[in-house]
């Protein structure tokens, strides 16, 4: 069913009659933030700290990584959509860098979703839910960036999924699969500072946590100050990585899409 | 005997959808994969958490599995049998497909389910079941072939409910011609079954009781088994809540069916 | 076979206020308009007829056919086909009837042909004997034999159609409805499609009711016409005299390669033909073929005006409609 939702939705993202499931993504989005509100307050019943963080500071974590998780998923979708159906080799023939054209798309329908989507979950958390503040003005500000380069990130990483529909007929598993690996190691779900040493290890050589759980934890404190500049380098890296492997791998592609003739 | 009739008929459509799925075995195959990884992952969750906690408002880590097992096998039993129901609006009425079943002299509503059976269910039925074994062998339950048969109604009373409360949204279908959105954002009360009720507030047990009764999807049938004392009640109560669903979402269906004839799409 | 009594069908269209504010007002209060789809239609159609159910798009062609299959239930009037009043038992209804719509498939999409027609055996409960017989005959005349490993959705427009046919009449029907069976087909498949449903007829007495714009169709199929216009019933009766009035009618399309100055007729041909313009580089001229020839009505044309291109047709339905709704039939 949830394949019916994607294709669905990218369908309907074309045109602008989109108001049914801005509601029904606003509903389910409320619904994931209560479970996860009820949850963590349940877990926190017989004890005060988890990996050295209090309840609010989870709470703050968790809400703040659920609308950030919002991000990581992108226009991947698109791309092999159009790679699949032959579309892409008229989009090729136009004089734009299709790659830097879906990218900007991108980053227009997330400007777009913060407005409608984020800021009623975080007023929401705010409000009602205890989401702390900030440690200080300059921690949000790292934040900010922090989160600004996650997002690219994952917009790369999303681009790579995309591209992969070349080769594999099947997108929507790899889709899948995409989304089942994410929601482990981006720290979208909980932070990866709760994960027992070995997976933490691993988790600690992919690039997937500095999508959503490094901006996060400099949000909460939790990368103390002096340590933010390194892992803002770090974030830095690799988006630089990533976006030359999508190149690579695009122009291994094209290469086949030119024997192949589309 | 029309129920025999439609048995037979229903196997004859499941064979037509296997021979489709060994034709497609690679899909077959990552589609169920696939599911498989988004269980995992939130199990994952699940055990993380337990890592730092012995237990979840009085609930052991096992418990909370057998929890998670009844709403994983429950729901993949909708997603395998009663999948075709998400697409009543967009494939069937918008495009005029629907009159096509409406011109078979068999019930329109088992045409409609027979169209299609999903393989990605399976995958969730697999993990499922694999969590569900793994749970009711640690959760200290004493196993008798009673309470395991109890279980079993329990569980297809759990696929029933998921699929009576999709089966009402999307017969709204008939009047605004998709109603994907709307049972979109229902389903997704569902997630909150697959934690103990007993961690929500008020407001949001009574929503799941009374209302929309995906509480009877997992925690209560669920309790029923793990705190006899307390919850053993809801072992009757769920399958009667699965036959009132069943019987209420197909009092509308038919409701919606007949607004369907009279305007005509 | 089928009866027809003072059918009516109304549609209430709820009118919808635009914006926000009309949005908020529609949820409370509606307005409605309603629209007569069908009015007062009244025919009976005997076993084994074949009769072409014509009329423009929008005329209430497909409405009438959905009430006739139990899709639709009438605002008012009475429906019975084989006794059966469809839309109060749809289900029983559906045994006796076959039906084609357009672009739509019967089938099942994913899986063969051959296995698509085995579940059909099922539905309608097909004695076995009959289906291994149907399929036979059916296979000979629209060639289906290469078919049937393959889904319907890897078969070319033609091939589909070819199946959706077999599926129609499989269950020995007692009346099957097509609607644009040949829609977009080239000549020889629509040849064969229209030699299976005489053949059909002919052997199983199968009544068949058919809409098309395709006058062809008709003229191969057909003995009677019901024409239909606003949801009126505008005329029935044989073909006959429809052929009579509109067989030698052709229209020439002139496409000039100036802009006309004048765009009244050369005065030769003024007499016999009836004009319409388009624009003023384009003109539709409609002529009786007993009255003067395509030559003549050619030639007068590139004398007056500089011709780029022109094709002949013979005329459509819209038009026949149009001119027995102005003229009548006399």
């Amino acid at each position: 069913m949830r394949k019916y939702i994607e294709i669905f939705k990218s369908q309907l993202q074309l045109d602008a009659a989109y108001n049914g499931w801005f509601w029904a993504n606003a509903v389910a989005s409320v619904i994931g933030l209560l479970i996860a509100f009820s949850f963590w307050h349940a877990v926190y019943r017989h004890t005060t700290q988890i990996a050295n963080m209090n309840l609010p500071k989870m709470i703050s974590y968790v809400v703040i990584a659920m609308i950030l998780g919002n991000y990581v998923s992108g226009v991947g979708n698109r791309l092999s959509e159009s790679i699949r159906s032959g579309e892409v080799a008229i989009e090729l023939m136009k004089p734009y860098d299709l790659l830097l054209k879906l990218i900007w798309l991108d980053l227009g329908s997330k400007v777009s979703a913060s407005v409608r989507n984020s800021l009623p979950l975080l007023v929401i958390g705010y409000a009602f839910l205890g989401v702390q503040a900030p440690v200080s003005l300059a921690g949000g500000a790292l934040f900010a960036v922090s989160a600004i380069l996650g997002v690219l990130i994952g917009t790369q990483f999303d681009l790579i999924i995309g591209v992969l529909a070349f080769w594999t007929v099947n997108v929507w598993g790899l889709r899948v699969l995409r989304t089942g690996i994410l929601s482990i190691f981006t720290g979208a779900l909980i932070p990866v500072t709760l994960f027992p040493a070995w997976l933490l290890r691993i988790s600690e050589v992919l690039p997937f946590q500095s999508m959503v759980y490094t901006p996060v934890a400099i949000y909460t404190g939790a990368i103390p100050f002096q340590a933010v500049g390194m892992t803002l380098l770090i974030q830095t890296i690799w988006l630089i990585g990533l976006y030359v492997l999508v190149r690579l791998i695009w122009s291994v592609a094209l290469r086949k899409v030119v024997i192949f003739g589309g | 005997m029309t129920v025999w009739r439609y048995a037979r008929l229903y196997l004859e459509f499941v064979k037509q959808v296997l021979k489709v799925w060994l034709e497609y075995r690679v899909d077959f195959f990552i589609g169920a994969l696939s599911t498989i990884v988004i269980q995992f992952a939130s199990l994952l969750f699940v055990t993380v958490v337990f890592e730092h906690i012995q237990q979840l408002n009085g609930w052991s880590f096992y418990q909370i599995l057998f929890i998670y097992g009844i709403a994983a096998t429950g729901r993949s039993i909708h997603l395998i049998f009663f999948d075709n129901l998400w697409t009543l609006g967009w494939q069937y009425i918008r495009t005029g497909n629907f009159d096509r079943l409406l011109i078979r002299p068999i019930n329109p509503l088992f045409h409609l389910i027979a169209d299609r059976i999903q393989q990605d269910g399976v995958g969730q039925l697999a993990i499922g079941l694999v969590v569900l074994i793994v749970a009711a062998t640690h959760d200290g339950t004493v196993w008798t072939p009673a309470s395991l048969l109890l279980l079993i109604l329990l569980i297809l009373s759990s696929g029933v409910i998921f699929s009576a409360v999709n089966l009402f949204f999307a017969t709204l279908s008939f009047w605004m011609v998709d109603s994907l959105p709307v049972m979109f954002a229902t389903f997704s009360l569902s997630d909150f079954a697959r934690y103990p009720l007993t961690i929500y507030n008020k407001g949001i047990r009574v929503l799941l009781t009374w209302i929309i009764p995906y509480g009877f999807t997992a925690f209560y049938p669920a309790a029923s088994i793990l705190e006899p004392a307390k919850f053993g009640l809801m072992a009757l109560i769920t399958p009667l809540v699965a036959a009132i669903c069943s019987v209420l979402a197909y009092l509308f269906w038919n409701v919606g069916l007949r607004a369907y004839t009279s305007t005509g799409n | 076979m089928i009866r027809v009594e003072h059918l009516s069908k109304e549609y209430k269209i709820a009118r919808r206020k635009p914006g926000l504010r009309g949005a908020a007002q529609n949820l409370f209060h509606r307005t409605y308009d309603t629209k007569a789809a069908v009015s007062d239609v009244s025919f009976s159609i005997d076993q084994g007829e074949m009769v072409g159910y014509i009329g423009a798009n929008g005329a209430g062609k497909s409405t009438t056919i959905k009430m006739l299959c139990g899709i639709l239930t009438p605002t008012a009037g009475e429906v019975r086909v084989a006794g059966i009043v469809p839309y109060k038992q749809r289900q029983r209804n559906a045994r006796n009837i076959g039906a084609v719509f357009g672009q739509r498939t019967q089938l099942f999409w994913d899986i063969p042909a051959r296995e698509s027609f085995n579940l059909l055996k099922h539905i309608y409960q097909i004695p076995q004997h009959r289906f291994d017989e149907n399929l036979r005959t059916f296979s000979d005349v629209l060639e289906l034999e290469p078919l049937f490993g393959r889904p319907v959705r890897q078969m070319s427009l033609g091939e589909k159609m070819r199946c959706e046919l077999a599926a129609a009449f499989l269950q020995d029907p007692l009346v099957v409805y097509l609607d644009e069976p040949t829609i977009g087909l080239d000549v020889s498949v629509k040849a064969r499609i229209r030699k299976f449903i005489r053949e059909m007829n002919r052997n199983r007495k199968t009544t068949v009711i058919l809409t098309t714009h395709d006058m062809q169709d008709i003229e191969e199929i057909c003995s009677r016409l019901i024409m239909i216009d606003a949801g009126r019933l505008l005329y029935d009766g044989d073909l006959r005299s429809v052929r009579q009035r509109f067989g030698n009618r052709r229209t020439i399309h002139f496409d000039l390669a100036t802009t006309a100055t004048d765009t009244a007729m050369p005065a030769q041909l003024a007499p016999w033909v009836f004009a319409e313009w388009e624009g003023r580089e384009k003109v539709h001229i409609q002529f009786d073929a007993r009255q003067t020839s395509a030559s003549d009505v050619i030639a007068a044309m590139m004398q007056s005006y500089a011709v780029r291109d022109l094709t002949i047709t013979d005329p459509s339905i819209e038009s026949i409609v149009k001119d027995i709704y102005e003229r009548g039939l006399s």
